[in-house]
């Protein structure tokens, strides 16, 4: 198989992923009873009106009357053009209160990501370098204690500590500062700090033990023998080879901790993001914009197991794509 | 010493191997059965004979009930019991030789002493502890050793010092601002975490040892269906379709130990499913097909347990997470607000932070210890009881 035809098969199967988990997520909407139309029964009893006339009503305007098979289709089609429906609670069309709560998320997932992907195997590899001395066990210890440590109760004790007693950080998200000033930077010191602590333990590990193995080869004593100083060949001859096992867990890994600590992370310190508006529309019972905010993730989940694998393949030659 | 003696190969009793057949059962399976039965039986007199709200020991005078949720834990804790603690003691010099490897790791070491602690906590401190009282005359009561200012506290249980109410032994972690006790509400917490543990290691291991070794032994297509299946389970975002679930049926600790179970054992299956793909290549795996062993016998005999320690460690970093999660969505608020967990703990105190910061900091630091614990712990026991992870400290 070449590598066209195992890109179609890979993208292929990411599109059947994403259509099994919408219709899961139909299929539970499907089998409860419906917020709305239980409200919509409520209000007409409290008014004295006839609750099952109204429930009949509401569920005539939702279409929740029509078979289920064009319900789905209707539903799939919906989902796919990206007609994500009305949020209730918001007042505007759920794909623009996404897009408006990705603007805030991107501002401290942004140098989060590239922080953790810099920093993560480059003290990996020199904590490798320096295996079994004091620095190797501060980096391991430091690693151990980032992926322990939950990230929001480490987040509730920085802003405690930071926030209310040496009064360093704004308490408070304030969306009102430009993104590129001083102001905003100081209010996402913290948040982005967490966020690195808890997903750069678990980068440094896997770099750390995947270069000792490239530390003693043949190719090193090679290199070390020519003469070639020590930082050009830790960068050409220890960290490309770690990188390739590395970028497959990369990956997953983050996006693993985006999905639930962005959204500790953002209700913590109350940054109006992505994790919080799927936070307050589960308060609000706001049912489309729970599904938007919940589907919209699944699809960067999905995207991102497929970028993963693609990257795989292309970093390490010695792939064949029929193994996969 | 006589175990050794019989470990010689001129000195197996064939008889007794040759003897056993599907319906003889060993040691640990009859006791497993034994003990079983009684639970069983309590289970089934709990559901059909005693009212929803009865305690389930009402009839000898006892004011205690067991949830559903209880009789799952107590039966993973009898498999953990008979086929994990029993098979230790029933080969001495492998567990001499496991506790020689795994005694290296001196963090793992603590860390097995620190979950021991959480254990036998939770197994028995509620038995022996009143569950914690709502007393609002002594809320914010501070942890012994420290003192806060006077006004903080409503009475202060403790001497007051110039204006500090002392912390004391009658409450050593402080109470929060409902004036329950801090301590017993983490020990209440070790419960929860220990049922998450348990249960959902058991059911993620189940699942996946056996759709793993089904889908190595099925073979061509349905193999492959399997596997894409499990593809499926793997890429699935289980926190936010916990979140759907929630939202749309809402749901208790059983809910979430049901869920984050079924989409937990992936990575198990695909692990189990490659050893016994490369274990059916062995000679001795030819050797006992031939001696007429079936694939029920090869597989419970041979694939599992060459399988067991990386099952094990598997399953050791798998709780950490479940824990994390669960305390997550404790600290959320939309989980059940009942079930006396560390992160309901956490999320209760959260708005007293400037001044009662114990609240907070007392069931966080337990759960970062115990987080930590098992990290060290699967460590541990991946250079323990699998040598040929060894390059990985090379």
């Amino acid at each position: 198989m070449g590598f066209g035809r195992y890109l179609s098969a890979r993208v292929l199967w990411a599109g059947v992923v994403s259509l099994i988990i919408v219709t899961v997520t139909f299929l539970m909407l499907a089998a409860a009873p419906n917020p709305a139309v239980r409200q919509a029964a409520t209000q007409a009893a409290l008014q004295g009106g006839d609750p099952a006339a109204a429930a009949e009503r509401a569920r005539e305007l939702r279409g929740l009357n029509e078979p289920l098979h064009v319900r789905y289709f209707d539903f799939i089609q919906s989902v796919y053009t990206l007609d994500w429906g009305w949020s209730v609670s918001r007042s505007q069309p759920v794909m623009e209160a996404v897009t408006q709560a990705l603007y805030y998320t991107a501002q401290y997932s942004i140098p989060w990501t590239i922080l953790t992907i810099i920093l993560g195997p480059l003290v990996g590899v020199y904590s490798a370098a320096n295996m079994y001395s004091w620095k190797d066990h501060a980096a391991t210890g430091f690693a151990f204690f980032g992926y322990a440590i939950p990230n929001f109760f480490f987040g509730i004790i920085l802003l405690l500590v930071f926030g209310v007693w040496l009064e360093w950080i704004p308490i408070t998200y304030n969306t009102g500062v430009p993104v590129f000033s001083v102001e905003n930077a100081i209010q996402l010191a913290i948040p982005v700090f967490v966020l690195v602590t808890g997903s750069i333990g678990a980068v440094m590990r896997v770099s750390r033990n995947e270069s000792a193995e490239f530390q003693n080869a043949d190719f090193m004593k090679t290199a070390k023998a020519k003469g070639v100083s020590p930082l050009r060949a830790y960068a050409y001859h220890v960290m490309r080879p770690t990188l390739v096992p590395l970028s497959t867990t990369l990956v997953g890994q983050l996006l693993a901790l985006f999905l639930g600590a962005s959204l500790l992370v953002e209700v913590v310190f109350a940054i109006p993001g992505l994790g919080r508006l799927t936070y307050e529309a589960l308060i609000a019972q706001d049912t489309n914009l729970v599904l938007g905010t919940t589907l919209f993730f699944t699809f960067v989940a999905v995207i991102g197991n497929l970028i993963e694998d693609l990257v795989f393949t292309v970093l390490d030659p010695r792939i064949s794509y029929d193994d996969r | 010493m006589a175990t050794e003696e019989s470990e010689r190969f001129d000195q197996v009793d064939w008889n007794d191997l040759s003897r056993s057949g599907r319906f003889d059962l060993s040691i640990n399976s009859l006791g497993m059965l034994l003990t079983t039965l009684p639970l069983a039986l309590l289970g089934v007199y709990d559901w059909q004979f005693t009212g929803r709200r009865t305690p389930t020991f009402e009839f000898i005078g006892l004011d205690r009930g067991l949830e559903t949720i209880d009789f799952f834990f107590i039966f993973t804790l009898l498999l953990a019991f008979w086929y994990l603690v029993v098979p230790l003691y029933q080969n001495p010099r492998m567990t001499r030789y496991y506790w020689k490897e795994f005694k290296r790791n001196r963090p793992a070491v603590v860390s097995l002493g620190w979950l021991a602690i959480v254990f036998v906590g939770g197994l028995f401190g509620p038995l022996i502890m009143d569950p914690p009282q709502q007393e609002l005359l002594i809320a914010y009561q501070p942890p012994v050793f420290t003192s806060v200012v006077d006004t903080t506290p409503a009475t202060c249980v403790g001497e007051v010092v110039s204006g500090q109410c002392q912390g004391t032994w009658q409450h050593p972690l402080g109470t929060t601002q409902g004036g329950k006790d801090v301590f017993t509400m983490i020990v209440y917490g070790m419960t929860i975490s220990m049922q998450i543990a348990f249960i959902t290691t058991t059911i993620v291991a189940v699942i996946g040892v056996t759709f793993g070794t089904l889908s190595a032994y099925a073979g061509g297509w349905v193999d492959e269906v399997m596997m894409r299946f499990v593809d499926i389970i793997l890429s699935f975002p289980t926190f936010l379709m916990f979140l759907l679930i929630l939202y749309i049926y809402g749901g208790g600790l059983g809910m979430f130990i049901v869920v984050f179970s079924l989409f937990a054992w992936g990575g198990m299956a695909r692990y189990v499913r490659s050893k016994s793909l490369s274990i059916s290549e062995e000679e001795f795996i030819k050797a006992s097909r031939i001696s007429g062993a079936s694939t029920y016998q090869v597989i419970r005999g041979h694939v599992v347990p060459n399988a067991a320690s990386s099952i094990i460690t598997n399953l050791t970093l798998l709780i950490p997470g479940f824990l994390l999660f669960e305390a997550q969505l404790a600290f959320l608020g939309i989980g059940d607000s009942a079930v006396p967990s560390w992160g309901q703990l956490i999320s209760a105190g959260r708005s007293d932070l400037s001044f009662a910061p114990w609240i907070v900091l007392a069931p966080g630091i337990v759960l970062f210890l115990t987080i930590l614990a098992f990290n060290f712990l699967g460590d541990a026991l991946l250079d323990a009881l699998n040598p040929e992870a060894e390059a990985e400290n090379a």
